[in-house]
Order: structure tokens, then sequence, then C-alpha cells
């Protein structure tokens, strides 16, 4: 076993990290920065005002908080199940996409975060759901799904960037060496710090390749209980389209297509605006677009087994509720757009870059109206006495909305600009053993 | 009191130990480059093999031939991991279990206080929580990181280590070490170059 030559150079990645920002990047930056500041005036009138700027009244207790929430979580479980698998197999995708896969998971999971927080309603309160003594000696209830949510949110939060900032501690490092040998060594140190003194020690790689993957392997549970947390906050409720125990699956299954689109959309951004087009090569796209093929597969058994067991049971009030939430053009279009679109992609001529944005981003979209199907049209039934109007979003929740996407584009870019949006070491790596089963055979 | 704020700051602040070995005019050890992985891994058998005991090998990406040759198990950090998983799941949910049923029980409606299925998924989160933070932190603390700077960051060429390069570097405080031992052995196995790390 030789491998003559030396690892290929993964300078061109390193490159796209320490260039100077072009127009395309300071528009972008731009952008995305004018959304960041209509997040914080979003969030500063619901804090100042209170809950009382959006538009949710009973029934509809919850309606662009939680649709936001339970959609920024599926994107977030997506793609870092999507990440933690490739790491896991050890397959060739992983070098190309996984690490902004886990990059797209940790701005999608800081988005979720900010919204239970903030429908609190007192979310300067939020430590109440931490068990710690307090001087009324009270505690939380452990049997609140509140409790299990602050639980999951944080945990998920703090796995996900765990899981992102292992993997990227030796291409820290890489970025540090060339800084400094070009002289910056203000930048150097920038970077040597969270770097946390690498030296690529032979011994050092052999225990950090155990702790990634071991991190990598504890992503999967915690996936399975951030998205099944949520959905049981609907499932304990007595509304009788949100009491039923398939729920958690409802969310982890439809979560999928949300994920794969915004990470499929994202590689073709990597492709094109960072000229990455050889680490993102067109085997890499095409894997990714057959899976958010697959993904709409899974999502699709899911909403059929929703349609099956709302229709066939004879309870008629989940029937009803169901039948009204058909009624609504919602629910449809979700399964078209997340779905069935998709399936496109099993044409080899369609899985083209200029294609793979709309269907990604349509994939994404049609999941977010299947939960406000779930959220609002779920509740449009109420059986309450008295006459409801329709949930109607207000101008703040709009705001939110679009602040917390403007939020996620804002941290991918920084996380463009400044680290490896490819991973280096994997790179390297990959290229040596491909070396090693060429000579072997 | 003083003197024991004294003794801390002169803890905290002291050189690295390394560093204070290599005080000029000893060198901080001899390195050698090499071309791909498998000559160091070769370099790095033959040096175990030749009774070298304080040596490193770096590397741009993980070759764990090499780490296997050199006796490095990362076995530890997923026990590390899995055990702190398993006890803080027991901590969280004998935590719960204690301050609902013993310190404070609350009727809700008749429930029984021990409600051990409601229990159930804040301990799983929380030891999958502590168990990733442990496989982190026991990874980092069985390398010696954070480390603000080790002697071998002086060595000639070392910064491409992170790029494109392979090198074993002898320290000095090998017990076999000298300047003349270490260059002879480290050309012996046909590097790019050899060279004396300076002091730093």
């Amino acid at each position: 076993m030789s491998t003559d030559t030396p690892p290929p150079s993964t300078a061109r990645v390193a490159e796209a990290a320490l260039r100077p920002l072009g127009w395309g990047g300071w528009l972008g930056f731009a952008l995305a920065g004018t959304g960041v500041v209509v997040l914080a005036i979003a969030v500063a009138r619901l804090l100042w005002v209170g809950i009382g700027v959006w538009g949710n009244n009973i029934p509809h207790v919850w309606g662009f908080d939680l649709i936001a929430y339970a959609w920024w979580i599926g994107v977030a479980n997506a793609a870092s199940l999507f990440a933690a698998v490739l790491v896991l197999r050890r397959h060739g995708l992983r070098t190309a996409v996984n690490r902004f896969a886990e990059a797209a998971a940790l701005a999608a999971v800081l988005a979720a975060a900010l919204y239970p927080i903030l429908h609190l309603g007192r979310p300067w309160l939020f430590y109440w759901t931490l068990p710690y003594p307090s001087t009324w000696g009270l505690w939380p209830q452990f049997g609140s799904t509140l409790v299990w949510d602050f639980w999951g949110i944080s945990a998920h939060v703090l796995v996900t960037s765990m899981f992102w900032y292992v993997g990227l501690i030796p291409d820290l490092a890489t970025l540090r060496d060339r800084a400094a040998r070009r002289g910056r060594i203000g930048l150097a140190r920038a970077y040597g710090l969270p770097a946390l003194g690498w030296r690529g020690s032979v011994a050092h790689w052999h225990r950090h390749q155990a702790a990634y993957r071991m991190v990598a392997a504890l992503v999967l549970p915690l996936l399975l209980s951030a998205q099944t947390v949520v959905a049981l906050e609907f499932a304990v409720t007595v509304v009788a389209d949100w009491h039923q125990a398939r729920l958690p699956l409802h969310f982890i299954a439809t979560g999928l297509p949300s994920g794969l689109g915004i990470v499929l959309a994202l590689a073709v951004a990597l492709r094109h605006g960072l000229s990455l087009r050889e680490f993102v090569d067109r085997g890499d796209m095409d894997l990714l677009a057959r899976l958010l093929a697959a993904a709409g597969i899974a999502a699709l058994l899911a909403w059929m087994h929703e349609a099956g067991t709302a229709l066939l049971q004879e309870d008629g009030t989940t029937r009803d509720a169901f039948l009204v939430r058909l009624a609504g053009p919602a629910w449809w279009i979700a399964v078209v757009m997340s779905g069935l679109l998709p399936q496109l992609f099993w044409w080899q001529k369609l899985r083209r870059d200029l294609i793979f944005v709309p269907i990604g981003l349509l994939a994404a979209a049609g999941v977010w109206l299947d939960r406000w199907s779930l959220v609002v049209d779920g509740v449009s039934r109420p059986r309450v006495p008295f006459p409801v109007t329709a949930y109607a979003p207000s101008g703040d929740e709009w705001a939110l909305l679009l602040g917390s996407a403007s939020f996620f584009a804002f941290a991918l870019l920084c996380f463009g600009r400044f680290l490896p949006a490819v991973s280096m070491f994997e790179t390297r790596h990959e290229e040596s053993e491909q070396e090693l089963e060429e000579e072997e055979r | 009191m003083k003197r024991v704020l004294g003794a801390a700051l002169y803890w905290l602040l002291r050189r690295p130990r390394a560093a204070e070995v290599v005080l000029p005019p000893r060198g901080a050890g001899t390195i050698a480059e090499f071309h791909d992985a498998d000559a160091l891994t070769e370099a790095v058998r033959a040096a175990r093999a030749e009774g070298w005991t304080r040596f490193e090998a770096y590397a741009p990406h993980p070759v764990p031939d090499a780490a296997e040759a050199m006796g490095i198990h990362a076995a530890p950090v997923g026990w590390i991991a899995a055990g702190a998983g398993v006890a803080a799941m027991a901590g969280a949910y004998g935590l719960t279990m204690y301050l609902s049923v013993v310190d404070y029980p609350v009727n809700v409606g008749g429930r029984p206080p021990h409600a051990w299925p409601v229990y159930l998924p804040a301990a799983y989160i929380v030891g999958v929580l502590v168990a990733a933070l442990a496989a982190l932190l026991s990874m980092l603390w069985l390398n010696g990181l954070p480390r603000l700077h080790h002697p071998v960051f002086a060595a000639r060429g070392f910064l491409r280590a992170s790029e494109d390069r392979f090198f074993l570097w002898i320290s000095p405080d090998d017990p076999m070490h000298t300047p003349e031992g270490a260059q002879r052995f480290l050309r012996s196995q046909a590097p790019l170059r050899v060279s004396e790390v300076p002091p730093s």
C-alpha cells in the first residue's frame, strides 16, 4: 500500500474563506443584514407591546410562531440527519456536503430556537423551565411538554454546534497556518484561538475521528427526540386533529424534504457563489437530488397514512377535523410541492443546477404549508360556544418569519465567508483512500 | 492568602513544560518531513522498532495506520462519552423523580407523583447532550488541547502539516535523543528533509 502522490490541494477551499469579498457577497450580506434588522425590530416590538401584536387568538392560540418553529426544526433535523449519516457511513459525498449541511442545520436550529422563547408571552422568564433552586422552593412541572421542549431545544442547539465545531477544528488550524504563512498574524490568531492549538498529531487525529463519529452518532437519537417533542406538544392537547399518536412520525417524515431541499439549493449556491464546482461535483448533486426524491416518497407515505387513518377511523370528530383541512388548499399544495414535485429528480435530464434551486426551495416551502395546515386548519372546527374568526397573520408575524429567514441566510453567509465551506481534511483523506483502492484493484 | 494567589498566578502564567525543557542552547528536537502518509507510517514503525519513545507524527488528515503503529487507542473517548451519557441520564431521571416525588409532590388530578413515562423525554435528551459534550471534552483532554504553543510549530515548513505534508518529530526528551542520532535515524527513512527544530 503506497500512495505516491501527495494529498490533493484544498487550497481553493481555504482561498474561498480568505479572499476579499466580491460585490455579490456584499449584496448578499446587505440584504440578509437588512432582514436581521427587521427581525430585531419585530422582536423588540413583541417584547415591548406583547403577544397582542400577533394575529393569533382563541381558538388559534398558535399561528406563525409554532408553524415556523416546527418548520425550522424540520429543516435543522433533515440537514443534520443527512450530515450525520454521511459521517457515519464514511460516504464519499460527505466531504463535499456534510460541512455545509451541518452549518445549515446549526443556522436553522438557531432560527428555530427563537420562536419557543418568543412565544412564551414573558420570554424573559424562560429560565422558569429550568430546575434551579428558586427562593419559592418551587420546581418546574416535569410532566409539561414545555419542560421537555426546553431540554430538547437547548440540547439540539448544543449538540448541533458541537457536531459542527468538532469537524471544524482541524480546518481552522489549516486556515490559521495559511494566514500565518502570508504574514497575516492577526487573522492567524483569530483562527488559531478556536483551533485550540491543533497541530495535526496522528494520535490527536485518531481520537478526533472517534469523537467526531461519536457526536455524529449522538445526533441521530437527538433528531428523533427533537421532532418528537415538537409533535408531542400537539399530541398532548385535546384538539381532535392533533390528539394522535402518529404525529411524531408524521413530523419526522414530512420534515425530511424541507432540510434536504434547502441543502440542495445551498449546494448550488456554493458551486457557483464560491466556485467550488470540483468539490461539490455532479455526482454529489445527483445523489443529493435523488435523496430529496426519496424523502418526498417518505413524506408522501406519511400523508397517505394521515389521510388513511383520519378517513377510515370511526371517530367522527377526528374525521371532520381532517376533512376541514382537506377543504383548505395548504394540505394539497404541501403534498404536491414537497411530495410529488421532487419525484421529477428520478429523471436524469432534470437533475440540473437550474432546476435544483426552485424545486429544492418549493419542497421546503411545501413542508411549511403542511405545518400551516396542521396548526391553523387543524383547529378551524374548534367546538367552542362562540363564533370564531379565521386566523390572519399580522405584519409583525410576517416580519418575524422574514427576519428569521434572513437570520438563517446571514448566519450561512458568515459561515461561507469566514470558514471553509467544504471539509478540507476529509477531502484530503478521502482522495488518498480512493487512490489506495485503485491501486489494490 | 497572598502566597496561595502568587502560587496560583505562577502556575497559570508559567511557560508550558515542554517549552521549559527546550531552553537554549538545546534545540527543540529533530524533525523529518515526508511526502505521503505511507512514508510516515513506515517511519513510525521503524521508530518504534528502534526503541524511540518520545516522538510525534503529524499529518494533514487522519492516518489510522500510523496511529495504530504508535499504539494509540481511540476507545477511551467512546467509553468516557458512553459512561457520562448513562450517568447523566440516570442523574436527570433521579433529579426529576426526587423533586416531584420527595421534595415537592403536587397532586395533579389524582395522578401518581412518580409518573415515570413523562420523565423519560428530558432524561433521554440530557443523556444524549452530556454524552456528546463528554466526547468532545474527553477528546480534547486526552489530546492535551487546548494548548497555546508547542515547540514543533517553530520547525521549518511545519505550517504545511495542516495542508499537504507529513512530519515525524523526535522530542529532545527522548532518552535516546542526541541531535546526531536522531538525524541519522530520520535520514534513513527517506524523508524530503531533516532539520533541527530551533528553540522557540
